[in-house]
């Protein structure tokens, strides 16, 4: 699996399509993280059904960097916040590659 | 040639960008401002900016919108007599500080609001016109775009808008760089990316 992260309206999914065609793509991950928390899903249960929809296959996940912020006012916002960090890191780590995407532009980070 | 400067707030972003300008060994040095001071934080912000470019040799320009409008003052000066001869030049350098606020400005002016795909369009024509005249530009532009905050639609299009110009320009740039805590980290050099 491919991880490719950036800050908002950065290019990232052009990036994507651009370098790993043949890719599947989970997009906007940080989305379907805060999805999931807003119907009462547990971070272990949202990390156990990411992996098991990228089990088959070549994927390519992608996700904004959400972190780089004040903390935020509401209480539902800084577990979004901490758990798509955490959700990230972790998949930093399995991941082969994962790339940043910056104005465009992208680099291998690991 | 075409180098930009990407960074957070009070990243050092722009303290990068005068002494990369200063290093140089471009004759004429302008310094084109496109914040509006509107009130006292801005105007104390201006102040700081000014006070840091202080012995610099910089020729400032102010244009909060319309940028090719320094066009012409480029070329009164750099013509010494004030004749308007088209002596245009390898010897200029235009630092642009900075994208933010352009942006702002375009999409937010007359008392209207613009839409971002009519700003981006219009903002790559003012900046290739410029480029075209001014051969070597150095723009500097604002990482606003890693928090957590659901912005209303009108924010989200003023980001969509500037996150746009920066990849055209970062496509166009022969040099990118990222500055981190006053260090400046290269994504492309020399037009290659790294």
């Amino acid at each position: 699996m491919i991880l490719i992260i950036g800050g908002s309206y950065q290019g990232k999914t052009a990036y994507a399509r651009a370098n790993f065609p043949e890719y599947r793509y989970l997009n906007q991950l940080h989305l379907f993280v805060k999805k999931r928390l807003d119907e009462g899903k547990k971070p272990d249960a949202i990390m156990a059904e990411i992996l098991d929809i990228i089990k088959e296959g070549e994927w390519a996940i992608i996700s904004d960097e959400i972190g780089n912020g004040v903390v935020p006012l509401e209480p539902d916002d800084r577990r979004w916040r901490e758990i798509t960090g955490s959700i990230l890191t972790a998949l930093a780590k399995e991941a082969t590659e994962v790339h940043r995407v910056v104005c465009g532009i992208g680099q291998r980070i690991k | 040639m075409i180098t930009l400067i990407y960074g957070g707030s009070s990243s050092g972003k722009s303290s990068y960008a005068e002494d990369y300008v200063c290093k140089s060994n471009y004759k004429n040095r302008y310094y084109l401002a496109t914040m509006v001071p509107y009130d006292e934080e801005s105007k104390e912000r201006v102040k700081r900016h000014r006070d840091l470019r202080a012995g610099k040799d910089f020729v400032t320009l102010e244009h909060s919108v319309d940028i090719t409008d320094a066009i012409p003052e480029v070329l009164t000066v750099d013509s010494g007599d004030f004749s308007t001869d088209n002596r245009l030049s390898q010897e200029d350098i235009i630092l642009l500080e900075c994208m933010s606020n352009l942006v702002a400005n375009e999409m937010f002016r007359d008392g209207q609001v613009f839409h971002s795909d009519y700003c981006i369009k219009k903002i790559m024509e003012d900046v290739k016109e410029l480029h075209q005249k001014v051969k070597n530009i150095v723009i500097v532009t604002n990482n606003v775009f890693e928090d957590s905050a659901e912005y209303d639609e009108g924010t989200k299009d003023y980001l969509r808008a500037l996150g746009k110009i920066n990849q055209n320009i970062s496509a166009l740039a022969d040099e990118v760089y990222e500055v981190v805590v006053g260090i400046a980290i290269p994504i492309k050099e020399k037009g290659r990316v790294l």
